[in-house]
């Protein structure tokens, strides 16, 4: 076994190479682990070495140890001051490069304009029911008083399935669906997928996506739907736009209403505007109070109750909004298309 | 339909000009779609309603133009030159099917001279947008258009024994009609024959053999009435819609077919004829005018408006109404035929909002007496997935419901289709049963144009036939990703999407929502590649999959690159119950971390390591994950190499070393026993 002195010559030596080295807080901490651990080091072994020693050696030997020590203590705390002076290394070297930005993925327009109509009508307290897509006749036609062989239905051209079923042709049938399990007040808007037997063309396809609302209660008047309306599509569209309510014909309402709204694009000053047709005035929904007929099909008393109804469709709203010259772009699903709207 | 200002005039004395005609037609519902000007004319095209085959000719319209500017309605009278002989020696009418034809006017003219017609005619019929072709059949037209009632003229000589019989076809009989077509007719549809065979299909078209021509000189006029029911069947079938089968089916006026058939006899007489004495009405079940109660204060509690009685009365009155008043503002009205309708009180509402003006009605807020609660979390639940999957950078789609069975076959779904009867084409004549053939059209479509990766979901229904032929529709979740990923940066450069990009967002779904019994087998399937795929599991029932697609899948849609994608049954998870939150306390203690690599036979899966780690028990155990996993290399062949790291906690005081170093050999010595490792 080699002596105290050899030893730490060894260690000295090991040490001054050791230091020459590191460069970063941890691996100061390692050499600082590796000569003062508490337990195993080097010096700290040394040290319990002492307690062999005559009274004479320790005293000569402690010294030489403890300044071993100190020199240790006092290079490590330079190396310290140096690492965290050194700390910004890392230089970026071209701040102007782009940042590292995470990809979001793309809500499809649709469901973006859907959830629009929905928060708004529920901020008015209105809940949001859903109904089947294969509907029977009855739900779809003759309890909203379309009677069998009506050219009423020539304007819902209907996809088939067999005699009773066939694929909804608008979101009404889910009124009839509501108002048979509760009884008023009924406050809901309905959203959903529709199908139609259209023949394709820039404002048509044989699916699409409506949204219905049904309000029905005591007291309730064609005021309160115009109210209503004209709250949502100023929602929707911003507080200065025009509405014209006008008398139409709906099987499932009376009296019955269409309401146009004031062209975003020319505000009727383009005769050759290609959104209105030059009239100022884009057909967006109809409407009206729940019909007597209907009522009745449900058990629900006309006399007592009173409620009104729209429908909108929710892909020409969209169009419209956002001047969207082709509806089949909802349905063809390019990615050019629908990642507009992620920042919309 | 097409209304002609001029032509108005012939009715009222309108004092406004086209423009404000215009906007009072717009007001009261008959919207204008377009103006034309046609030398000193103007032409609406106005759109008409299904319940209102009053408004299909310019008597009718006049009467709401009258009404809405408070002019008279002016009465016509049409002379007849009249020949001694009354029109039953010329003609006998017969109807066998009451229900179908409840009213049957006819009168003859004699010395007829066909030829054109004059210029005033020819405007008229010009200005419907047809062409005038003779005077008889231009007459006949401007009936037509001038009261909405289809009349239809026959040359008598050629209608065989002088009979009209009114009937249902026979087996086997046939007519060719006046566009020249022939065309067979089945025991539904109602006839106007002769002694011997069809010589019109009713309400619908005449027929070639019996219409007017260049000699005719004795024509017969019919003008009648038809059940609309049964014309609309009938037109549908045979493919045909006419100006005549137009107004029948909408419900034409049974008392307006005597002044149509007079008209029409008065103006022939202008061109030579001689009128039979008499119209021959066979008319055997008069209907009784309808009545209607209508109360003042309803129209207030349905429009939330008060209108004045006077203006009422004055409405219904010129709109042809007949009110006669039963107590102070309560009226019963009479219906005039033909407004088919006006059959309850609200009916008469609407007329009284029409013309007061609907933009006159205030806006008012719709009260609320009470808020329903939110029934359920389905929806919400819906849109938190969707937040999951943009996160994991997955866009959203929306695809067409229906599906080209060629293709579906392809995927062999298991579920039965259901077809369209009347699909729009072959190729979108079922509904989808799958949402994964969408997707990939999607995929396909974006590679086209650019695209270097595809990353898609779609949120929808797939449809079938379930047990016992019950169609059902199941809400359905389908994700797709291929190609390169979205937004990478410079400093990563471009990355392949991969199955664990596709596992983890399906992972993702199952935590954010709260289903934490969520665990994946082994899956063969006719969708995925074999042994690349696995099945989803909510508590041991299957809700989805998950996989490397079928290369032969792939390349039937023309894609090269490996597709990863996944279908779950949404009906099915999310009506089950997620786990209930709460609030666990934060740590006080420090916790503490343990790596541990070890081999395993080749052919154990993580899925069994897992399994192995899940069972042991060991105290203060908080945890493990892996951090790593590999096979060869300078491995052995038959072992693959994993490293999971622990984590321990004591939640009262900080672990002393000897402890974690203590369950770091429990470890061992359990997984040891259970999965045969061996330390590396």
């Amino acid at each position: 076994m080699s002596t105290l002195q050899e030893r730490l010559t060894q260690y000295q030596q090991l040490f001054s190479e050791l230091a020459s080295r590191v460069k970063e807080a941890r691996e100061i901490e390692e050499l600082r682990q590796l000569f003062l651990g508490r337990k195993k080091g080097y010096l700290t072994l040394l040290f319990e070495e002492l307690k062999n020693l005559s009274p004479e050696e320790k005293k000569t030997a402690g010294k030489v140890l403890n300044d071993f020590k100190t020199e240790i203590q006092t290079r490590l705390e330079e190396l310290e001051k140096q690492a965290r002076a050194e700390k910004p290394a890392r230089l970026i070297e071209d701040p102007t490069l782009p940042g590292r930005q995470l990809y979001w993925g793309a809500p499809h327009p649709i469901t973006i304009f859907q959830r629009e109509i929905e928060k708004i009508f529920i901020s008015m307290g209105f809940s949001v029911e859903e109904g089947p897509e294969i509907e029977t006749d009855y739900y779809n036609f003759e309890a909203l008083n379309f009677p069998p062989h009506h050219p009423a239905r020539d304007s819902w051209d209907t996809l088939y399935i067999n005699e009773q079923l066939l694929l909804r042709t608008h979101t009404s049938p889910v009124q009839i669906r509501v108002m048979e399990k509760k009884k008023p007040p009924i406050r809901i808007i309905i959203p959903g997928k529709v199908f139609r037997r259209e023949t394709p063309d820039p404002t048509h396809l044989p699916m699409f996506y409506q949204v219905e609302g049904l309000v029905v209660d005591k007291g309730i008047t064609f005021a309160h739907l115009k109210g209503t309306l004209e709250y949502f599509i100023k929602a929707l569209f911003g507080e200065k736009i025009r509405l014209r309510f006008r008398p139409s014909f709906f099987p499932f309402t009376e009296p019955s209403a269409e309401v146009d709204i004031e062209c975003i694009v020319c505000s009727g000053k383009d005769p050759q505007c290609r959104i209105c047709g030059g009239s100022g005035w884009k057909e967006i929904l109809g409407a009206g109070m729940v019909d007597p007929q209907v009522f009745k099909n449900v058990n629900i008393d006309p006399e007592k109750y009173s409620g009104w109804a729209f429908g909108l469709g929710i892909d020409r709203t969209a169009m419209f909004a956002f001047q969207i010259p082709e509806i089949r772009y909802f349905y063809e699903n390019d990615l050019r298309f629908l990642r507009q709207f992620n920042r919309k | 339909m097409r209304i002609s200002y001029n032509w108005l005039r012939e009715f009222v004395d309108l004092n406004v000009g086209p423009q404000v005609l215009a906007d009072g037609l717009n007001q009261i519902g008959l919207m204008v779609e377009s103006v034309e000007k046609k030398d000193d004319d103007t032409i609406y095209e106005i759109e008409t309603y299904a319940n209102r085959p009053d408004t299909l000719g310019h008597l009718g319209v006049a009467r709401e133009v009258a009404t809405l500017f408070g002019l008279p309605l002016k009465t016509i009278k049409w002379p007849l030159a009249e020949l001694s002989q009354p029109t039953s020696d010329f003609i006998d009418i017969q109807i066998l099917d009451p229900q179908l034809c409840p009213r049957y006017c006819g009168m003859v003219v004699k010395g007829v001279k066909v030829g054109p017609s004059p210029e005033w005619l020819r405007k008229r019929i010009e200005a419907m947008g047809l062409r005038p072709i003779n005077n008889v059949v231009d007459i006949s037209n401007y009936v037509c258009f001038s009261l909405g009632q289809p009349i239809h003229t026959f040359d008598l000589k050629k209608i065989g024994g002088s009979r009209i019989i009114v009937r249902k076809a026979r087996k086997g009989e046939a007519i060719r009609t006046l566009e020249g077509n022939l065309l067979e007719l089945d025991p539904e549809m109602l006839v106007i024959a002769d002694e011997s065979r069809p010589v019109a299909i009713a309400g619908v078209i005449g027929g070639e053999e019996s219409g007017i021509t260049e000699t005719t000189t004795e024509v017969f006029i019919e003008s009648a009435n038809f059940n609309p029911v049964s014309i609309r069947i009938t037109a549908k079938k045979l493919g045909l819609s006419t100006d005549a089968s137009y107004r029948f089916e909408r419900g034409a006026d049974p008392n307006a077919a005597p002044a149509a058939a007079t008209m029409a006899a008065s103006l022939l007489c202008n061109f030579g004829g001689r009128v039979s004495r008499g119209l021959l009405d066979v008319f055997p079940a008069t209907k009784k005018p309808r009545t209607i109660q209508l109360r003042l204060n309803r129209i207030a509690e349905l429009l939330g408006v008060e209108i004045e009685p006077e203006f009422v009365v004055s409405i219904l009155s010129g709109l042809g109404l007949k009110l006669k008043e039963q107590k102070k503002n309560v009226w019963t009205a009479e219906i005039p035929s033909f407004r088919v309708d006006l059959e309850r009180e609200a009916d008469l509402i609407e007329e009284v909002a029409r013309f007061y003006g609907y933009d006159k009605i205030p806006s008012e807020v719709t009260p609320v007496k009470s808020f329903d609660l939110p029934s359920d979390k389905k929806r919400e639940k819906i849109w938190l997935l969707k937040e999951v999957l943009f996160h994991h950078g997955f866009d959203e789609v929306i695809n067409f419901s229906f599906a080209d069975p060629e293709k579906e076959q392809i995927w062999q779904s298991g579920y039965k289709p259901i077809r369209l009867q009347n699909p729009i084409s072959s190729k979108a004549s079922i509904l989808r049963t799958n949402l994964l053939p969408g997707l990939l059209e999607n995929a396909v479509w974006n590679f086209n144009r650019e695209a270097e990766g595809v990353h898609i979901f779609e949120v929808g229904n797939i449809y079938f036939w379930g047990e016992e032929g019950v169609h059902c529709e199941k809400l359905t979740l389908g994700i797709l990703t291929t190609g390169y990923r979205t937004g990478q940066s410079w400093q990563q450069g471009k990355k392949e999407t991969d199955f664990f990009v596709l596992k983890g967002a399906v992972e993702d779904i199952f935590y954010y929502l709260g289903y934490d019994a969520v665990s994946f087998e082994p899956l063969e399937d006719s969708f995925f590649e074999p042994e690349q795929a696995l099945k989803i599991l909510l508590k041991n029932e299957i809700v989805g999959k998950l996989g490397l697609l079928k290369k032969e899948i792939a390349r039937s849609y023309d894609l090269e690159r490996p597709v990863f994608c996944a279908q779950l049954d949404l009906a099915e998870i999310l009506q089950r119950p997620a786990r209930t939150f709460s609030f666990k306390p934060i740590p006080k203690f420090p916790g503490t971390s343990r790596d541990l690599s070890f081999l395993v036979e080749a052919n154990i899966s993580y899925q069994q390591v897992y399994h192995q780690l899940q069972k042991l028990t060991i105290p203060y155990l908080e945890g493990f994950q892996i951090y790593d996993r590999f096979q060869g290399k300078t491995l052995p062949p038959d072992k693959t190499s994993f490293s999971v790291r622990f984590f321990f906690r004591h939640q009262t005081r900080t672990l002393q070393t000897e402890e974690v170093d203590r369950a770091m050999l429990d470890i061992i010595s359990q997984l040891k026993t259970s999965l045969k490792i061996q330390l590396r």
